[in-house]
């Protein structure tokens, strides 16, 4: 079994399970939807004069797309953790499956989930008026930086259900999120921060993403700052990806 | 006949203190069926996890198929079978799901995963329910379903860790004639844990007592029976501790007695031509004004050989585990 089929079909299976307990995937886009029009309602109409932001639905379209993302695949550590406590997880790591493949099928899961509740968000922002100045093709764009954060987000609630087989401490998964939102430019530009929070902002990946996928809905098309997303998306999967490894590692020794 | 599993001085210590398995050497031969029988806690699992290559060694070392189960792991896990214990699935796949993923997994070929899923549907006889989600069988439906999952690749070895705990005798007859056939007709080895008694009777060819991850007898149930050499007269003391005390002391005045212990509210005679001694056992408790609950004569039982060999019962665990409400 090589590596690529063996985490096709765990993918497979991992979608399959999502497909029967969506429920899970009712809050994952109801809360960040429930935001997105609570801070559109909140701070759209000041916007423009506090921040300089005269499209504030589209300012705010980012980051309900990286709360869904971050919810997606926040429970996919729960996922991980029910194998485990299941038993389940003993028997794919007894198959000759390439270990890594029993992770990667879940995160490349993760990203497919991510991915489709980024098409659904998104598409509510749009039709409330939040527009794509790039067009179609940042919107895939959009949804493209989408399932790969989430795949990388991913790893985190892996690693913590990996280590410690423990459901309470697999929703940590998530709640990292909202540290790494808050201290982002979520609801305001960078540039009107407070030095100390205009610093966390500068060294916090979600920053980037934010910035790049803000760009193609309200600016067009800026390289520099995709190309600042792309890179902050594979350093912090470099990061999510060891820690999983080194759990993974702990499983058998 | 050549060794299908062989372990050197194999130790698992989690910590300095606590000692899992502390050198236990094996051998067991291809095609035959071993039973490894403990207490909860004994080891049993520890040494199937090594074994399975679920687990590193802490030192010593094992071969199964003649593989290193450190060095060749991988290798390992292609040529065997596992059914671990209280059935590990996936309660929201389907029957024919779970086999059919295993199978993929397990690099069947995509033109015989079918045929051989629905074959192994037909052999555990779960073909009416294979399309129902795995939730709603019942606990001896699942173990079958895991049986058949460690079987898809065709395993020439097989482990199974507790496979019949908590079913009920229905279910374990079930799985102990898919063992005896496996075995019997394609000369499947296998290793199997059990705290059962009757099970590692009944199945095993050879068995190996564990406790406080030490083996401390190996051989046919047959040999380790008649290595006891005597019959068990078992009398039970009602009114405690004291009056078992006073028991054993007018019992050690029996001649030829080869052994007098005290195991819970009884005391254990091992004695030959146990028969003749019975009525001798009365009047010397008589003498001593100590009452009997019960006076029982039999010829040695893996369950004798389990406490001479570790001077406690299993079954009395075994019982006081289903009170608790479930095995470890």
């Amino acid at each position: 079994m090589n590596f690529a089929s063996a985490t096709f079909y765990l993918a497979s299976r991992s979608l399959r399970e999502t497909l029967r307990q969506p429920g899970i995937e009712v809050s994952n886009l109801f809360i960040p939807i429930f935001f997105f029009f609570v801070t559109v309602g909140a701070l759209g109409g000041i916007a423009a004069g506090a921040f300089d932001v005269d499209n504030y639905r589209g300012f705010a379209l980012p980051v309900a797309v990286l709360q869904g993302a971050a919810g997606a695949a926040g429970s996919g550590g729960l996922g991980m953790v029910t194998d485990i406590e299941r038993g389940y997880f003993d028997k794919l790591m007894l198959s000759p499956a390439p270990r890594l493949s029993l992770v990667m099928g879940r995160l490349v899961a993760d990203g497919v989930r991510v991915t489709i509740l980024t098409v659904v968000i998104s598409t509510v922002a749009l039709i409330f008026g939040a527009g794509m100045e790039t067009g179609p093709g940042g919107f895939l764009a959009l949804v493209v930086m989408s399932g790969a954060f989430g795949f990388t987000y991913s790893g985190i609630g892996m690693a913590i259900a990996l280590k410690t087989g423990s459901p309470q401490a697999a929703q940590v998964g998530f709640l990292v999120f909202f540290p790494l939102l808050f201290l982002s430019p979520a609801f305001a530009p960078k540039e009107v921060f407070e030095p100390w929070l205009e610093f966390m902002a500068t060294i916090n990946p979600v920053t980037y993403i934010i910035e790049a996928q803000r760009s193609l809905v309200l600016d067009g098309w800026e390289w520099d700052k995709l190309g600042y997303s792309a890179a902050a998306i594979a350093g912090f999967g470099a990061f999510t990806l060891t820690l999983t490894m080194l759990a993974l590692r702990t499983r058998t020794a | 006949m050549s060794s299908a599993i062989v372990t050197q001085q194999l130790v698992k210590h989690y910590t300095p203190e606590i000692k899992a398995v502390d050198g236990i050497d094996l051998d067991v031969e291809r095609g035959s069926i071993f039973g490894f029988l403990g207490a909860n806690g004994s080891g049993k699992t520890t040494t199937i996890r090594m074994l399975t290559t679920l687990l590193r060694p802490t030192s010593g070392s094992g071969q199964v198929d003649g593989l290193d189960i450190i060095e060749d792991a991988a290798e390992v896990r292609k040529t065997i079978g596992v059914a671990l214990q209280e059935a590990s699935l996936d309660d929201i796949q389907t029957g024919r799901e779970l086999l059919t993923l295993q199978s993929r997994l397990y690099g069947v070929p995509a033109g015989r995963i079918k045929e051989r899923v629905a074959q192994l549907l037909r052999m555990v006889d779960l073909t009416d329910a294979a399309d129902r989600w795995v939730k709603t069988y019942s606990g001896g439906m699942k173990r079958r379903l895991d049986l058949a999952a460690a079987l898809v690749h065709e395993p020439k070895i097989v482990f199974l860790d507790e496979p019949t705990t908590g079913l009920d005798p229905i279910s374990r007859e079930a799985i102990w004639r898919e063992v005896e056939s496996l075995n019997k007709s394609d000369g499947v080895t296998f290793f199997l844990t059990t705290q059962y008694m009757e099970e590692a009777d009944r199945l095993a060819d050879r068995v190996a007592i564990i406790d406080a991850g030490r083996i401390v007898a190996e051989g046919s149930p047959t040999e380790l029976k008649a290595e006891i050499g005597t019959d068990v007269i078992t009398v039970r003391i009602p009114g405690g501790a004291e009056n078992v005390e006073r028991a054993k002391q007018a019992l050690k005045r029996l001649d030829g007695a080869a052994d007098i212990r005290e195991v819970a509210d009884s005391v254990v005679v091992y004695i030959r031509d146990g028969s003749t001694v019975i009525p001798r056992v009365v009047t010397l408790l008589n003498e001593a004004s100590v009452a009997m609950d019960e006076v029982t004569l039999k010829r040695p039982t893996l369950d004798d050989v389990f406490l001479r060999a570790t001077g406690h019962h299993l079954e009395a665990e075994e019982a006081q585990v289903t009170a608790e409400g479930g095995a470890s």
